[in-house]
């Protein structure tokens, strides 16, 4: 009987909180935010905030056309297995005090998953021939490579920031991390990790994908470029899985630097995350938006291999000697 | 009549039967089914016999010491050959008779169609008995001898197919610098010999630590760049490409999984047993230099090449350069750790290997920037390269990752708990290396087996089923491996570990209990439990959630029906809907090859990227310059700081 209940319950973190529903709420929620916030500040008045909802149930109504270039498997269950990986992040993430798997994963483990959903997307659009997806996916894997060096020095400084703290020289389990933080405040409040924290808002968009890091893209240079030749379902659970690692990276933030401003119970938890992210969303996303034109690719790489990681490494240097 | 089955005699057994294979082949070897029979029956008694040994000696944890002829010890000397099998060993013995039983298997179909076979069949079990016998050797000139056989052998086998172009030239370097290898080896051991005269491993690892003197430490110089060259670490790398680009995908698994083994094994026995220098941090920081450097330098050339098999060469140089920096760390942690990756690296690249001959086999070429849209014609290839392809980036559900995390906690570890910046440096280069080894992964699946397929490749068929069954062990393997680490750290490399670090116990096993501590004395080092605590967690379990996830989305997309009813074109029907998007321009072919992908990341390193370009000349007097250069600083190395 206990079995029959707790895999119920597994199967409800995984279907419904903090897994794929909830994802899927609060990843559209982010992006209705984000174009509402963005067409405000272009002077215009903006679609409604469910607007991101009534694209997705429109796109699954729509005739999904497959190019004769295309390898049709590849193409069709990349994405589904982009957005599967995303939600199991999200469930490796902890909500404050709550993880729903907790012990089973650390921040290495959530730096490469944070692969997955990029690769799903990059190997649809490999599969399916057209030239702009294959210089959409080139730009893509640069994005990747240049958000990757200031994610590993940020991580590589909170985990020696933790580490020092709880005695243990490094640490790298976000369990821990989390309950570190209920105990002493969050750790954005350490003067040596605000670099880190600023870094990691900076990765946040080009993580995403929008403007100015959305070269990848570059819907009036080369045509949405990884999305070319996606249309119907697929698309949608594409643009959806956008959506969700918008929700997954500013709730990594939270998790990472925000911990400890929970009340213990998981439903106000969940909203003030929510709260946060729609914050941070609103900050580092939507306004760095609008405000912003398309950078080139080197120029991208430059900025974040040089400003950003500056930073990161600022934050580890000072970690190291235990400011 | 039951002495010959028992298990004391596997070790010999093992190496026996692959060079007796070797001679019989060349002698019946005219019959084709004979040929094929006698190679897989004696690649397959050394596997048995190898998988044979685990329980006595991985599990009970017996140290198998065989003498040849039974000429044991007299005057307190070891005179005679002796075969020494403890964990270590055994570890690297299975890794590679894995790798050559499959890769036996794989050749069957592969080299079908070429002259001299019969050759090419006792080259590669030359080849195999030679790192065999290199790892369950427990005598320093026999590891030289069979340093000699696997390196004639292997470079005869790069020019198997010499009227390929630049066959023959590869196979002349790759002489050269090898020689150069066995040379210091020869010279080096003819040193040890001087001064302790004997030849004895076990002999040695007892009488050489407490007494390191200038003669030998130059030996010691000279063996470590031996066994270097073998691996082809940094800067003995270019050899690696030329040789993996002209052998055949066999022959490229047997010199990137199994022979770079051999010289990472070397390097572990020369410095956790024979001189024990392992112990002084300024030699730890040397063999984590040359690891890191090793992996970058490869990472970096991997990703300017055009080449499929030259490609994965410097990959295989790079991750050799993760297993070399794990092993210097000189934790427990690291030590497992990079064991466990020289045992997926041996996995992953032999697969990536096996799919690259494929494509060779299919379609005649491996240039990346001819080929494209390979996957509706060769699913099956496809779908194990991307598990390789995986595994070798250390993506979450594969066994590659579950190495390189322990290497990343290792590092991390070893910097925080001396406070020294380097080693801080290095993980910061092993993460970034990973993610670099991916984008070149990208670029081999955009440009081979996605994107547009070329006219002239319409007729390729799928390959035959032996070479699928090859691949398919390794892909296997490759899951398995990734999926319990916790059965593997039980049954391999923890014993192999706790095996490294009981050098007394290695010694004792030859010379009775209690030799090692009387003539070791005060550098005796007692055996180390090898227990060790990561900083972060990962279970598997999580990826058994992710896997479970993958499916029940795929299945609701795929039945809720809107899948099924998606418009695919039928192959003869042409409604322009179907055809590709190119913004109203004609549709014509255009494929977005190998060296048009990653210009943002190029353009930056530009400057780098013509260095390494002027570097790697391709002229032979300046590699083997390097690696005079690279004999010299080492012994100026051993000589001023250790």
């Amino acid at each position: 009987m206990s079995v029959i209940i707790s895999t119920l319950m597994y199967l409800g973190f995984i279907l419904i909180f903090p897994g794929f529903l909830f994802c899927f709420f609060c990843g559209m929620l982010l992006c209705g935010i984000e174009r509402k916030i963005v067409a405000r500040m272009q002077k215009r008045v903006g679609p409604p905030i469910l607007q991101p909802w009534y694209d997705f149930f429109k796109l699954c109504g729509k005739e999904t056309i497959i190019p004769t270039a295309a390898n049709k498997k590849v193409f069709l269950f990349a994405p589904v297995i982009g957005l599967a990986a995303l939600v199991v992040i999200q469930l490796f993430i902890p909500v404050f005090g709550f993880t729903a798997f907790s012990g089973n994963a650390d921040i290495i483990v959530i730096l490469y998953l944070l692969l997955v959903p990029a690769l799903a997307e990059i190997f649809g659009a490999s599969a399916s021939g057209s030239p702009y997806a294959g210089i959409g996916l080139s730009r893509e894997m640069v994005t990747i490579i240049s958000c990757e060096l200031p994610l590993v020095l940020v991580l590589l400084a909170v985990g020696k920031a933790v580490g020092n703290a709880v005695g243990t020289g490094v640490c790298f389990s976000l369990q821990t991390i989390a309950e570190y933080q209920i105990e002493k405040g969050s750790l954005i409040k350490q003067f040596s990790m605000i670099p880190a924290a600023a870094a990691f808002l900076l990765v946040i968009p080009g993580e995403i994908g929008s403007h100015p890091f959305d070269t990848a893209e570059a819907e009036t240079e080369i045509c949405e470029g990884m999305l070319a030749e996606y249309s119907g379902p697929p698309l949608a659970i594409n643009k959806l899985s956008h959506a969700v690692k918008m929700f997954t990276m500013t709730s990594l933030f939270c998790a990472l630097f925000l911990g400890g401003l929970g009340v213990g119970i998981m439903t106000v938890d969940a909203l003030i995350v929510l709260g946060l992210s729609i914050i941070i969303t609103v900050c580092v996303v939507a306004l760095i938006n609008a405000a912003t034109a398309r950078l080139k690719i080197e120029q991208l790489f430059k900025y974040y291999w040089t400003f950003v990681s500056g930073l990161a490494a600022l934050s580890l240097i000072l970690a190291w000697f235990g400011l | 009549m039951t002495d010959f089955l028992n298990y004391r005699h596997f070790p010999v057994y093992s190496v026996m039967a692959l060079f007796l294979g070797g001679f019989l082949i060349i002698v019946l070897g005219n019959k084709k089914v004979l040929r094929n029979i006698l190679a897989v029956l004696s690649v397959s008694v050394s596997l048995a016999c190898m998988l044979a040994l685990i329980k006595p000696v991985m599990i009970d944890g017996e140290i198998i010491t065989y003498w040849l002829g039974n000429r044991s010890i007299a005057g307190g000397y070891a005179i005679g050959i002796a075969l020494e099998v403890d964990a270590l060993s055994l570890f690297f013995g299975l890794l590679i008779s894995t790798a050559v039983f499959v890769s036996c298997i794989y050749s069957i179909q592969y080299m079908a169609n070429d002259r001299n076979v019969s050759q090419y069949y006792t080259l590669f079990l030359m080849l195999s008995g030679g790192v065999i016998g290199l790892v369950l050797s427990g005598d320093i000139f026999n590891m030289f001898i069979m340093v000699e056989i696997l390196t004639f052998a292997a470079v005869a086998l790069t020019a198997f197919r010499n009227e390929a172009f630049g066959a023959l030239e590869a196979a002349f370097k790759y002489l050269v610098v090898g020689c150069m290898g066995s040379t210091c080896i020869l010279t080096g051991t003819i040193m040890l010999y001087a001064q302790a005269h004997t030849l004895n491993f076990a002999q040695l690892s007892a009488l050489i630590p407490g007494n390191i003197t200038t003669s030998g430490k130059i030996a010691f110089a000279l063996l470590i760049v031996g066994f270097a060259t073998k691996a082809f670490l940094v800067p003995f790398h270019p050899l690696a490409a030329d040789a993996h680009g002209a052998a055949p995908a066999p022959v490229s698994v047997l010199i990137s999984g199994v022979l770079t083994k051999s010289g990472i094994y070397g390097i572990i026995r020369l410095t956790y047993f024979l001189f024990q220098t392992i112990s002084q941090s300024s030699f730890r920081l040397l063999l984590v230099t040359v690891g890191s450097v090793s992996m970058f330098v490869c990472v970096t050339m991997a990703l300017a090449q055009h080449d499929f098999k030259r490609l994965l060469a410097f990959h295989s140089i790079s991750q050799i350069g993760y297993v070399l920096t794990a092993v210097g760390l000189c934790s427990a942690l690291g030590f497992s750790a990079g064991i466990y990756h020289a045992m997926n690296h041996t996995l992953f690249k032999g697969l990536l290997f096996l799919t690259a001959g494929a494509v060779l086999h299919e379609t005649g070429t491996t240039n990346l920037d001819d080929l494209g849209g390979l996957s509706k014609k060769m699913p099956f290839t496809t779908a194990l390269f991307l598990i390789g392809a995986f595994s070798i980036s250390g993506i979450p559900p594969f066994n590659g990752f579950a190495s390189k995390w322990m290497i990343y906690q290792a590092c991390y570890q070893k910097a925080v708990e001396t406070g020294h910046f380097g080693y801080l440096l290095v993980t910061i280069i092993c993460l970034v290396t990973s993610i670099l080894t991916l984008a070149s992964f990208v670029k081999v699946s955009q440009s081979v087996f996605f994107g547009r397929l070329p006219e002239k490749y319409e007729g390729v068929k799928e390959v035959p089923f032996g070479m699928r069954f090859a691949m398919g062990i390794f892909a296997v393997l490759c899951i398995v491996t990734g999926l319990f680490p916790d059965l593997v750290g039980k049954y391999l490399t923890h014993p192999a570990s706790a095996a490294a670090f009981n050098a007394n116990a290695y010694i004792d096993a030859a010379f009775g209990e209690g030799y090692a501590s009387s003539m070791l004395g005060p550098f005796a080092s007692a055996a180390q439990d090898v227990v060790f605590d990561t900083a972060g967690v990962w279970s598997p379990v999580s990826w058994l959630i992710l896997m479970m996830i993958a499916l029940i989305a795929v299945t609701i997309a795929a039945v809720s029906g809107k899948y099924e009813k998606c418009s695919a074109a039928p192959e003869e029907v042409t409604d322009p809907k179907h055809e590709l998007f190119f913004g109203g321009e004609k549709n014509r072919f255009s494929q977005v090859g190998g060296s048009d992908l990653f210009w943002g990341f190029k353009y930056n390193w530009r400057h780098y990227f013509s260095g390494m370009h002027d570097l790697h000349s391709g002229v032979l007097n300046d590699y083997a310059l390097w690696a005079v250069v690279a004999l010299a600083l080492a012994m100026f190395f051993m000589l001023i700081v250790l």
